[in-house]
């Protein structure tokens, strides 16, 4: 009952890894920019929703309402200063690191390095769970895997199943061909790097809600949520989500039934493993070139 | 329809193009013949916009496409097939037709096409939902010419169609460009197979080091010492 128990709460925690992949998964799938600054964005997310909730007293998914707009212009001045610049690839993995060490430190000034919460009391989500015989689930992470399922599913079928999400995967895979066919891939660019930005702040709102926040924290999901991206298929909405709730339930049931020290090192062995036997992702579909 | 007037085109310092002019008239097939290394695939690429032309005029129609960012020369009716076919592999066959209706006129009419591209290809309607990636040479070069057809051309580019494809499918492949040609759309054809494009077309241009050297209809062409000489190799 344990491993099931901790099974499913880790699945819950690997929502929260799903939506942090989301915006990095897909800039750099179809932008080719590797994106660390998301990390950062994220951080501001969380202390946006902290401190509004804080300020105003108003219930923390409210905050969606500022943080995201404000996000939204964030990621797409980012992108545009990529694409401005011409930072891709290897290049954006070491600019938008610097990037992503100023927002961290900009954040320790502001919030200061101490563990800030919102305030139980204007924290609805925060204590309360689900029971479901034997079970608990914290509805703070039930609100995580709702927004996973509702951002990562209809971006995937943005991605599918419109001209724009079309657009994407084919500049994604040849740029001049399809600029050719009258994709405006700086126009493109700013869409997706802004709605990064959204999925930041819904990440970042998300997280205020079960755990505690300090500016520390954005190097600690580094090593997590680039598994799932790269476990997902780079670009690969679905598979991140597969993938967030498998890592997280993956590294749960081996906290519980061997030793919580062991986690990293038999989660990022099997990671290994899994890229070892399908280097394209364990969720990506690959044609014959 | 496509007027190229004095136009240069270089990579860095080396120049690739001096100074070439042609026209294709409205529902003309055109064809530019020239040895490898010519130019011929720089003069498809500036024409439609992928290459920065370094001087000269490319009116499409009445209006100068040279100076317009890639993504907007498309805007004028041109679309092009290009070398190497360059399918996305990555995406279902279908998903690559929908791509070429990216714009909105023809994202508006983009199922009416979609069935004359059926039509033209019954293989692409069999294989719609196959990755394209996983398609035959020749069947990728049939999709590469049906989705420049979903982009509604007034002018199509097509780079070396029968490039490493099977005699059989070259005939396929040069049918349908003479049936899309017959539709009212003009063709500029870039072609190594000189037999072919000189009978595919009604006039031609010999491209030789970056330079037209001759033009003329194409019996002119067939019996020029310039063409026999440095492209049928007699």
């Amino acid at each position: 009952m344990t491993a099931v128990q901790a099974a499913l709460s880790g699945a819950l925690i690997g929502g929260l890894y799903a939506l942090m992949a989301a915006g990095l998964s897909v800039t750099w799938g179809t932008l080719r920019v590797i994106n660390l600054a998301h990390f950062g964005l994220i951080l501001v997310g969380a202390y946006l929703s902290y401190q509004l909730t804080s300020a105003w007293g108003i219930d923390p998914m409210l905050t969606l309402l500022v943080s995201a707009p404000a996000l939204f212009v964030v990621g797409a001045g980012l992108q545009w200063a990529y694409d401005r610049f011409n930072i891709v690839e290897f290049n954006s993995l070491l600019v938008s690191f610097g990037l992503l060490m100023i927002i961290i430190e900009v954040s320790t000034q502001v919030w200061t390095a101490d563990f800030r919460h919102i305030d139980a009391g204007a924290n609805p989500y925060g204590t309360s769970a689900l029971h479901l015989g034997p079970i608990a689930l914290p509805v703070s992470r039930l609100v995580a895997l709702g927004f996973a399922l509702l951002l990562m599913g209809g971006g995937h079928l943005v991605l599918e199943r419109t001209f724009a999400g079309r657009g994407l995967r084919a500049f994604a895979q040849d740029r001049t061909v399809a600029a050719s066919f009258g994709i405006d891939h700086r126009r493109l660019g700013l869409v997706v790097g802004g709605l990064a930005g959204v999925s930041a702040a819904v990440a970042g709102m998300v997280f205020a809600l079960g755990n505690t926040i300090a500016p520390a924290h954005a190097y600690e999901w580094f090593g997590t949520v680039f598994a799932v991206v790269i476990l997902g298929g780079i670009g690969n909405l679905l598979g991140s989500l597969f993938a967030g709730l498998g890592v997280g339930a993956f590294s749960a049931v081996v906290a519980v039934l061997w030793d919580p020290s062991y986690e990293p090192f038999v989660l990022f062995l099997a990671i290994i493993l899994a890229l070892v036997l399908r280097p394209q992702g364990l969720f990506t579909r690959r044609a014959a070139a | 329809m496509l007027e190229v007037r004095g136009v240069d085109a270089r990579y860095g310092d080396a120049q690739a193009l001096w100074d070439v002019a042609l026209d294709v008239g409205a529902a003309e097939t055109v064809c530019i013949v020239g040895p490898n290394g010519a130019g011929k695939t720089t003069l498809v690429q500036t024409i439609a916009g992928l290459h920065r032309a370094a001087a000269g005029t490319i009116t499409v129609a009445g209006v100068d496409v040279a100076t317009l960012p890639g993504h907007r020369v498309c805007d004028h009716g041109v679309a092009t097939v290009p070398e190497g076919r360059r399918v996305f592999g990555h995406m279902s066959v279908r998903d690559n037709l929908l791509l070429g209706a990216y714009r909105r006129p023809a994202r508006a009419v983009h199922r009416e096409t979609e069935a004359r591209v059926y039509e033209l290809f019954p293989r692409l309607k069999e294989r719609s939902g196959q990755q394209a990636g996983s398609l035959s040479g020749g069947e990728q070069q049939m999709l590469a010419l049906g989705r420049a057809l979903m982009a509604l051309p007034r002018l199509l580019l097509l780079d070396e169609p029968s490039l490493g494809l099977a005699p059989v499918i070259v005939d396929e492949v040069f049918d349908a460009i003479a049936a899309v040609n017959a539709t009212g759309v003009s063709v500029l054809l870039v072609e190594q197979d000189v037999e072919r494009a000189l009978s595919a077309a009604s006039r031609g241009y010999l491209l030789i080091e970056g330079r037209i050297v001759a033009s003329g209809t194409t019996s002119e062409l067939r019996s020029s010492a310039d063409v026999r000489e440095r492209v049928l190799g007699m």
